[in-house]
Formats: C-alpha cells, sequence, structure tokens
C-alpha cells in the first residue's frame, strides 16, 4: 500500500487545494469541492514528471476514482 | 522536425510597447472569488497582466514599438525592404495588416508586407521569414511587429480571464555579410487544431446570431462563439512533449551545447507548463527568465516581452547566445538560436 500512499500524497500536492480535503484510493474525483481543470493540469505535469507517464484529459475523464488514476501510472 | 540555419542576418534591435493598464488577477476580482483565483494565480504564475483600453488595438501598440524602433535605429524609412506582421489580432478580416502599418509608419510603397497568422510560436517564426528574405540577397532591412490584444476583459472563462496580456513589439534584422548564423527548428501538429480556436467568424463556421450569446459549454463555462476555447489538458501534453524535444533538437543541430547557451527565453504560456519544461531540460532558473508574473500569457510578443523586461541589462553587455522557443496555437512550435550584440534595446514604452 506504500505506493499507492506515496501517489496520493504526491496526488495532493499537483491538486493544491485551497481547502485541504482527507483523500483515499476510494476517494471519488466528483466529490472533491476543487477538481477542477487546473487541479487536472496539476496531475498531467505529475504523473509525467514523477511517472514518466503521459496522461491525456480524455485519460482522467474516464477516472472515476483516485486508484484509476495510479493504475493509468502503474 | 525540420531543421534550417540563416547566414548574414544581424539582429538590429527589439522594441516592446504594452498598456499603460495594469489588471491584478486577484485585485481586481470580486471578493468571492479571491480565494480560487489565488490558488490559480500561484500554479500559472500570473499576478498582472496589461490590458489595452477600450479601442486600442495591437496594431495600435505595434505602430508605437515600430516607430521608436526606427527612430532609435536612426533608420532612413525608405531604407526598410520588409514590413512582417505576426498577429492574430488584426485591424479586419481584410486586408493584411501589415499593408497598414506600411502608409501609417510612413515606410515607402516598395516595403514588402505581409501578415503571418501564427501565434505562440510566431517570434521564431517571424526571424526565420523576416531573416529567409534578407539572406536571399537584393534586401537588406527588415522590421517585423509581433504580438496580440488577446485579453478579453468580459470573458466569464476564468482561466482565459486570468492569462492573457497585450503587447505588440517590433525587431529588426539587417543583412550583415558575415553576421553570426541563426539556426532554427520548426514544426506543425494540426490534428490538435481544437486545442486553441475561436470557432467562429471564418469560413468554416460563420458568425450566426447565437454565436453572440454567451452559451454554457461541456465544461459548464458560458462563452460566445467568438471567444478563444483552450483544452488545457491538451495543450499541456503537448508543451512538455514538443517543446524539450525541439530544444534538444535544435542543440544538437547547432555547433553549440545546452552551455554554451546563455538565456532560454521561452514562450510564456504559464508557469506549470514553462517550469516543467525548464526542469525536463535540467536548466537553472536564473537561465531561464519568466515574464509572466507581470505581463502573463502575451502571445507571440512574450518572447520578445522577457527579452526586454527581464534581460536588457544582460543584453546590453557584451555578446550573449539566446536559444528562443515558441510554442501553442496550430498546434505550432519554433525554437531558435541567435547571437545579440550591441542591439538597440530600449526600455518598455508603456502608453
Amino acid at each position: 500500500m506504500s505506493t499507492i500512499n506515496t501517489f496520493i500524497e504526491k496526488f495532493n500536492e499537483a491538486v493544491d487545494f485551497q481547502e485541504p480535503v482527507e483523500v483515499t484510493a476510494d476517494t471519488k474525483l466528483q466529490d472533491l469541492p476543487e477538481w477542477d481543470s487546473l487541479a487536472a493540469l496539476g496531475v498531467i505535469v505529475m504523473c509525467d514528471m514523477e511517472y514518466k507517464k503521459t496522461i491525456t484529459g480524455n485519460d482522467l475523464a474516464g477516472c472515476n476514482v483516485i486508484a484509476d488514476i495510479y493504475k493509468l501510472v502503474s | 522536425m525540420t531543421q534550417s540555419t540563416l547566414h548574414n542576418i544581424r539582429f538590429k534591435g527589439l522594441t516592446t510597447c504594452v498598456p499603460e493598464r495594469t489588471l491584478s488577477n486577484i485585485e481586481d476580482c470580486p471578493v468571492e472569488q479571491r480565494s480560487e483565483r489565488e490558488r490559480l494565480v500561484r500554479n500559472i504564475g500570473i499576478e498582472t497582466r496589461r490590458v489595452c483600453l477600450e479601442g486600442v488595438v495591437f496594431s495600435d501598440l505595434a505602430q508605437e514599438a515600430g516607430e521608436k524602433l526606427i527612430a532609435g535605429l536612426g533608420w532612413d524609412k525608405s531604407s526598410i525592404d520588409v514590413l512582417l506582421v505576426v498577429t492574430q489580432s488584426p485591424d479586419y478580416p481584410i486586408p493584411a495588416t501589415a499593408i497598414i502599418l506600411q502608409d501609417k509608419l510612413g515606410l515607402s510603397h516598395g516595403t514588402v508586407a505581409f501578415d503571418i497568422n501564427l501565434g505562440c510560436s510566431g517570434y521564431a517564426y517571424g526571424l526565420f521569414v523576416l531573416g529567409s528574405m534578407l539572406s536571399a540577397h537584393g534586401l537588406k532591412r527588415g522590421i517585423m511587429l509581433v504580438g496580440d490584444k488577446s485579453s478579453n476583459p468580459l470573458s466569464l472563462d476564468n482561466g482565459l480571464l486570468s492569462l492573457f496580456g497585450d503587447a505588440a513589439t517590433a525587431t529588426a534584422l539587417e543583412f550583415e555579410e558575415n553576421a553570426p548564423p541563426m539556426y532554427f527548428n520548426m514544426g506543425s501538429d494540426g490534428s490538435g487544431h481544437r486545442a486553441i480556436i475561436i470557432e467562429a467568424g471564418g469560413q468554416r463556421v460563420p458568425i450566426q446570431p447565437h454565436h453572440l450569446e454567451r452559451l454554457p459549454g461541456a465544461d459548464g463555462i458560458s462563452r460566445k462563439g467568438t471567444d478563444v476555447i483552450l483544452d488545457g489538458p491538451s495543450i499541456l501534453n503537448f508543451s512538455i512533449r514538443e517543446v524539450p524535444a525541439s530544444i534538444s533538437g535544435l542543440v544538437e543541430y547547432s555547433p553549440f551545447s545546452l552551455e554554451d547557451i546563455d538565456y532560454f527565453v521561452l514562450h510564456q504560456a504559464n508557469r506549470m507548463i514553462n517550469e516543467t519544461i525548464r526542469k525536463k531540460l535540467g536548466l537553472a532558473p536564473e537561465r531561464v527568465p519568466l515574464s509572466l508574473k507581470e505581463f502573463g500569457n502575451t502571445s507571440s510578443a512574450s518572447i520578445p516581452v522577457t527579452m526586454t523586461t527581464k534581460l536588457l541589462q544582460e543584453l546590453g553587455a557584451g555578446r550573449k547566445r539566446l536559444l528562443l522557443s515558441g510554442f501553442g496555437v496550430g498546434l505550432s512550435w519554433a525554437s531558435c538560436i541567435l547571437e545579440i550584440e550591441d542591439a538597440y534595446l530600449p526600455a518598455l514604452i508603456e502608453i
């Protein structure tokens, strides 16, 4: 589980929410009040720089929970 | 990837003109949006932008920049052979803005004048086109006016509203035997043409009355058909894939290494994109100046705006080798290595 926990840490940093919220592997993106286009850009950069994976806007649109994004980079 | 070398072209001078009117992304927004804006500013790195007053257009700024440049160089107007305008903010759909400015700047009827319709990649493309014309012999002096009025203060798109600033720049090139070569690397990917687009107003989608109403899009933001739509993730993916490759490819093609370049002046897209490109190339921040914080994304003007506002002293102190790289709408990209020495580089012009 340590790897998804590391991913969640990086996710939280990347989305840079004004009001930090508790995020777990099962958190639905749509339930995050500040999940928006800016957060998506942050996550794309993070996946590219930290995991060397190119994630597109369509890839993210197909993700329901945080673990779905993690699957794309692992 | 297309690469090319231009010989016998000297970079003679650069002027940059911006509107005096300064808007703050945080202070000049409704209080209820402030928190959201703070987060946006932190990530795109843009605090203030210069925005034209109602009725002022790109060519007004360009004319000012052009007049200052010609006067500062002491060039006889009849000696200017080419006037190139690189903009996506023309005065009219037709005729070309360059031809209108030939007259307004008092240049001769012998002037070769035309527009290039490019945005963020336009500065290096302009240098290539103008430099190629001059290096073909026969023509001696050329001016290019580069920039856009991209601000749209009435937009309801928060991202767009905080991003764009207005600016125009004037650059002078001259044929000079044995001037240091300029190296170019350019590319295009029209499969991404929808990533930055104004849908209505051309012949594909003629303007209809409903294009002038703000209607909600798939992302919930209301826009007119004549507003710019940005596909952020596509632009980001394109920029961080193509730009480091273009820069590395150009350096490899040139006789230089990354260490031989004094400054890397990139199109000022947003901080997230620019910082990612910088980190991918492994460059120290001091070698990659940013003007985003004060001027925002000024489209094709962003490279010269950065040179004028961040490198004026350095460029005035002996020969400097720069790598310029523009990328964006099209999708289109162009990078260039050039040397600047003893050029006319006055301080920022504000009108």
